[in-house]
């Protein structure tokens, strides 16, 4: 259990109004980590956001702007809300005491909270695979204690932990038992793959999204014995994300850097912009790549389709397409390319099915300056940003897509004072 | 397409190209240089308007080889755009330096070579 620091350094049980941890010390007392988020709804329905700082049976501590003296509603659940009333002269600014005046629950109301909804506020992982473990056969219960809490701490989702929900799976029936009981679970993929767990007698996860897509859980099954187990879920929607954002944020930075030491030649783009990359212009030659035969004749078929071009800038779309035939060909088993013009400018798209190009591997090759006798990727990198203005590169793990664009002016048209 | 002719003067081996030298041909030039015992080797690429990463990392291989060997590999008469490629991933210093005298020494190479191809 975490105590006040404050009253720690003083004195551990004394009725402290300096701190946030200000309301009545008992053993129930407890500090969630982090603070639960709750909302409080006064008469008229105007809702304020707190936060829970500190709890027990009979009061919160809470962090809110709403007004005190003053009586609000939190609700935990659908069907369980709890009255509050703020108390002005315990706590300051945004943090009061507001004291539990009814918990209302499906099956009547109470001064205080139950155990159980106790814990769902102050629970920790440990407290529910204890309570989990307390209902089984007691010489499976350090077993499973043990198995459950292994689980929990691998799944990295402890912390997420305050949005699950605990259930026990006995004769083909789910249990609620604690935590969030109006997290609506996928129940059958729960019991199919609860079966599954205790058909191989092993834990088993999955990550499932709902089926509208709006929430991802992530499920643990353990099997207690032939025909039990229990079952703990996470919504990990939040979780997700968050990592999606990171993720997202990564590639930006990584854009960026690409962008920069290549001079603003090199952008990696994603499909959408993409789409627009690859559309512009009118299609000049395309073809497919299948087998190094077709890699020359690709080359015939550009040099057919702009006639008249200087033997330096034939020599570099001839060479980049070469090399972009060769990538989609050596890492994809081949690949598709067109050429289009847009004015005087020509594009060279090669895409392919592959499984794509690591980053790791993308920074190499891009930043590379020589010529690498082990990656020929790298070489053939390196030679189209010597040659093409600008690369625009999409990659993922179903295929890649580079475009090469190149300026075309004709010499004859080249006009000496570039102002005009 | 490539064409590969093989040239034999004294112990000198000149391999002349004409055509591209890519994935799809490098075989063709391979399968020659094993055969080549001749202590140096020149590769005249004065016939040869396209040389892609494959082909340069395998003239960089048989340079490499001739090299470790203790003979010596040169590379003869690159078209401007080849010579630039080659530049550009440090594969010049395979150049012979000697281009001045390469015409006289072509012609007479023609009268006493002998054709193996």
């Amino acid at each position: 259990m975490r105590r006040c620091l404050e009253c720690a350094k003083k004195e551990p049980d004394r009725y402290c109004v300096e701190c946030h941890y200000f309301i009545q010390p008992s053993p129930l007392r407890r500090v969630p980590s982090p603070p639960v988020r709750v909302l409080l709804e006064d008469e008229h329905g105007k809702q304020y956001p707190a936060l829970i700082l500190v709890l027990n049976t009979r009061e919160f501590g809470l962090e809110t702007a709403a007004p005190v003296p003053g009586r609000y509603v939190i609700r935990l659940q659908e069907s369980l809300w709890v009255e509050v009333g703020g108390l002005p002269f315990k706590g300051k600014n945004n943090v009061h005491v507001f004291e539990i005046l009814c918990v209302h629950r499906k099956q009547g109301t109470a001064p205080r909270l139950s155990k159980e909804e106790y814990q769902l506020l102050a629970g920790s992982a440990s407290e529910l695979v204890q309570e989990i473990s307390r209902r089984l056969p007691e010489h499976l219960q350090d077993l499973v204690r043990e198995k459950l809490l292994a689980e929990v701490e691998k799944s990295e989702l402890i912390n997420a932990l305050k949005v699950g929900k605990v259930m026990k799976y006995e004769g083909g029936r789910f249990r609620y038992l604690s935590g969030q009981a109006d997290l609506d679970l996928p129940m059958g993929e729960a019991e199919k793959l609860m079966r599954q767990a205790i058909r191989q007698a092993e834990h088993q996860r999955e990550v499932i999204v709902s089926a509208d897509g709006q929430k991802v859980f992530d499920l643990h099954c353990v099997p207690f014995d032939h025909r039990s187990g229990g079952l703990l879920a996470f919504d990990i929607t939040e979780v997700i994300e968050k990592e999606r954002k990171m993720h997202q944020q990564e590639v930006q930075a990584y854009r960026e850097a690409i962008a920069a030491v290549t001079g603003g030649r090199l952008y990696l783009v994603n499909s959408e912009e993409m789409e627009k990359v690859v559309s512009e212009g009118t299609e000049l030659a395309q073809g497919e790549v299948r087998q190094t035969h077709d890699i020359p004749e690709a080359r015939q078929v550009m040099r057919e389709a702009l006639p008249g071009l200087d033997s330096r800038r034939r020599h570099a779309i001839e060479l980049c397409l070469s090399e972009a035939l060769a990538n989609a060909l050596k890492h994809a088993g081949g690949g598709w390319w067109q050429a289009r013009q847009s004015g005087d400018t020509v594009r060279i798209i090669v895409q392919d099915r592959g499984p794509g190009i690591k980053t790791s591997e993308l920074a190499r090759a891009t930043l590379m300056q020589h010529y690498s006798t082990k990656n020929s990727l790298g070489c053939g990198f390196t030679l189209m940003l010597y040659y093409a203005d600008y690369l625009y590169l999409n990659t993922g793990p179903s295929g890649t897509t580079l475009a090469l664009e190149f300026g075309i002016v004709p010499a004859d048209r080249l006009k000496p004072d570039k102002d005009q | 397409m490539l064409k590969v002719d093989v040239y034999v003067v004294g112990g000198v081996c000149r391999i002349v190209l004409n055509g591209e030298l890519d994935m799809e041909t490098v075989a063709q030039l391979q399968e020659v240089v094993g055969k080549v015992k001749e202590h140096t080797l020149e590769v005249d690429l004065s016939g040869v308007s396209l040389v892609d990463s494959t082909g340069l990392k395998s003239l960089l291989d048989i340079s490499n080889d001739w090299r470790q060997k203790g003979g010596q590999m040169l590379i003869l008469r690159p078209q401007p755009e080849v010579a630039e490629v080659m530049r550009l991933v440090g594969l010049d210093r395979l150049l012979a330096q000697s281009t001045a005298l390469d015409g006289e020494e072509k012609e007479e190479q023609d009268d006493r070579s002998r054709h193996r191809e």
